[in-house]
């Protein structure tokens, strides 16, 4: 930390103004050192103490037998790599890990398309049905995700819910008390729907924001030319919101990878029963139903590892455009 | 000739128009439905509810979920944790990301972006991960069970994100502006007030709602530090709900609705400064 502090202050002395530089001024000088590291401080501490630390204790329960036993007696037993291999060598890691990728594309997906879609859309609008669409985007955004959660049950309800009477309603009579959360696969339909609608407000109203950015004379030039819209957007409009675009994709694979409170509130609890089972979840089950916190822990790491490989890239393009860049 | 050409543009522009308007009704009939579902079923007696027509408007109006959702136990309680946690860690946030985001784009840090990374990073790691390690430091800390606790709880994990946006908006003001305060005989921390405070103001709210929600809806944590029920949030008094009382969606929709409300009221108060403060931080990202 002194390090970087006394690199930053010649940095500074170098750019700024020579009034600065007066002789004699050492004292300002050491209280120009102090004050960014002081600012700083907080955040460090903070993050280092309530994060930094038990994400090092993640890591190192990975490499421990922990369960009910060792916690209450406060006993280390390391038991090198074992969790590990326990994981790689269960059938159900693999579906795990097979579920979460469907999960996450078929999310992050979606909410990038429509987003994309109804930010393009909002600039085609006039500006009534634009504050219409941004405000219904606003309410679907601030719910929160417990509630929203709870209200999804409902709207899916299998005897009261108005969806299956809706569709019994269009004629679909297999829907009459239909179980949405029987199979898998269903309850995923409905656990991606209701991520995508709270998802894809953030997207299309940042994209759209981004969007109103872009001169104008460029899309004029571009239709003088006689671009199609889809050039248009693919040649102007993408290029310029592709920043923000990576920094939204790697935010939804992130976000979307480790969700939890969705899952376990729309299946109330049953997630493992109907096999619905993300990583996010997985890990907390693991951790807690079968009180194997060692196991857990090591399901911890490997998401982050995985996450780290699937964004690393994109993060190197973000450190590389400078959007990564204080 | 041209005119032909003219015109049979304008008329596909037209027809173009009328194709986006109904699109666009169709997402916001989407969107809003589960919404509008949620209010709907709060204001309708429980018979009416489970009934195998559901009506599509709250024909026989009434109260009675409110009144009862807030006359349940602890309701009010909850009500009043969830609001003291909520508020005090986004004052909490507010101040430390900001002299943070202050410390790191003002000032040349050689460890600037090594640490921006790390904040991402940070970002990937399962929060129900952190339960265990968090409950075992706060446990030697003798902070279970306390709004202090909870709050360090809520500002750690919403710090890195709030840094990360709002680095963006302090870069966003010109630092040739605090450079002229500095000349004209402003002290830094003067400059820092006065300049640098004001013009990020949009960001610190955008900023502020995200560490609002996502301390307002946390339920893991709550459920796991908390342990006595006069200190639960409302989340975790909303899950027991859930759980204890399966057919009463009417009360159900109506906590949902009322603890949904302060959001949303929130949201659309500040939604314009939302929205361009998202972009200002996006765009320069």
């Amino acid at each position: 930390m002194l390090n970087s502090a006394r690199g930053r202050t010649e940095q500074t002395s170098s750019s700024a103004p020579s009034y600065r530089r007066r002789p004699h001024s050492w004292r300002r000088a050491i209280r120009r050192q102090l004050l960014p590291f002081l600012l700083l401080l907080p955040a460090l501490v903070l993050v280092g103490l309530v994060l930094g630390y038990p994400i090092g204790q993640v890591v190192a329960t990975s490499f421990q037998q922990l369960g009910v036993f060792q916690l209450l007696s406060h006993q280390t037993v390391w038991n090198g790599l074992s969790n590990y291999t326990a994981l790689f060598s269960s059938s159900q890691f693999l579906d795990v890990l097979e579920q979460t990728l469907l999960f996450v594309v078929a999310t992050v997906g979606l909410t990038l398309l429509i987003g994309t879609g109804v930010a393009l859309l909002m600039g085609r609008l006039g500006k009534f049905l634009r504050t219409v669409v941004s405000v219904a985007m606003l309410l679907a955004w601030a719910m929160p995700n417990t509630a929203a959660s709870i209200v999804w049950t409902w709207l899916f309800e299998t005897e009261y819910g108005v969806v299956n009477y809706m569709l019994v309603t269009l004629g679909l009579q297999g829907f009459n008390n239909h179980d949405w959360f029987a199979s898998s696969l269903s309850a995923y339909g409905v656990i991606t729907a209701m991520i995508v609608w709270q998802a894809v407000p953030f997207v299309a109203l940042t994209l759209y924001a981004a969007l109103t950015m872009v001169p104008r004379e460029l899309f004029e030039a571009a239709a003088v030319d006689g671009a199609s819209p889809w050039t248009i957007f693919r040649r102007v409009s993408f290029p310029i919101v592709r920043p923000i675009f990576v920094l939204l994709t790697v935010l939804s694979i992130i976000w979307d990878s480790n969700v939890f409170n969705q899952v376990w509130f729309l299946t109330s609890g049953r997630a493992e029963v109907i096999n619905v089972v993300p990583l996010g979840v997985w890990q907390y089950i693991e951790a807690f139903s079968s009180q194997q916190y060692g196991l857990g822990a090591a399901v911890a790491v490997i998401t982050v590892l995985l996450l780290l490989i699937v964004t690393g890239y994109y993060i190197r393009i973000m450190v590389r455009t400078g959007e990564v860049r204080a | 000739m041209t005119a032909t050409v003219v015109g049979s543009r304008t008329a596909r522009q037209r027809r173009l128009t009328w194709l986006w308007r109904a699109v666009a009704l169709v997402f916001v009939v989407f969107t809003l439905f589960p919404v509008y579902w949620m209010v709907n079923s709060s204001f309708e007696p429980n018979g009416q509810i489970t009934s195998l027509t559901p009506s599509f408007f709250p024909v026989h109006f009434t109260f009675h979920n409110f009144v009862d959702a807030t006359e349940r136990p602890y309701f009010l309680v909850d009500l009043r944790n969830s609001m003291i946690v909520v508020l005090s860690t986004v004052v909490l946030v507010l101040i430390v990301a900001f002299l943070a985001a202050t410390a790191v784009t003002r000032f040349r840090l050689r460890g600037a972006k090594a640490f921006l990374v790390l904040v991402l990073v940070v970002q990937m790691v399962p929060t129900t991960a952190l339960v265990i390690p968090l409950f075992l430091i706060l446990e030697k800390a003798k902070l279970l069970n306390s709004f202090q606790g909870l709050i360090l709880t809520y500002v750690a994990l919403t710090l890195p994100f709030t840094i990360w946006v709002l680095r963006g908006f302090v870069r966003g003001v010109p630092v040739d502006l605090e450079e002229a305060a500095l000349v004209d005989g402003c002290t830094r921390v003067g400059a820092f007030r006065r300049i640098l405070l004001p013009l990020v103001l949009p960001g610190l709210i955008s900023t502020g709602v995200f560490s609002f929600i996502t301390a307002w809806n946390d339920f893991l944590y709550a459920d796991v530090i908390m342990q006595q029920q006069g200190h639960w949030t409302l989340p975790v008094w909303l899950f027991g709900f859930e759980t204890n009382t399966l057919t009463d969606y009417g009360g159900l929709m109506a906590s949902c609705t009322l603890f949904a409300l302060p959001v949303v009221v929130f949201f659309l108060i500040v939604q314009r400064r939302l929205v361009s403060g998202l972009t200002a931080g996006a765009i320069k990202g």
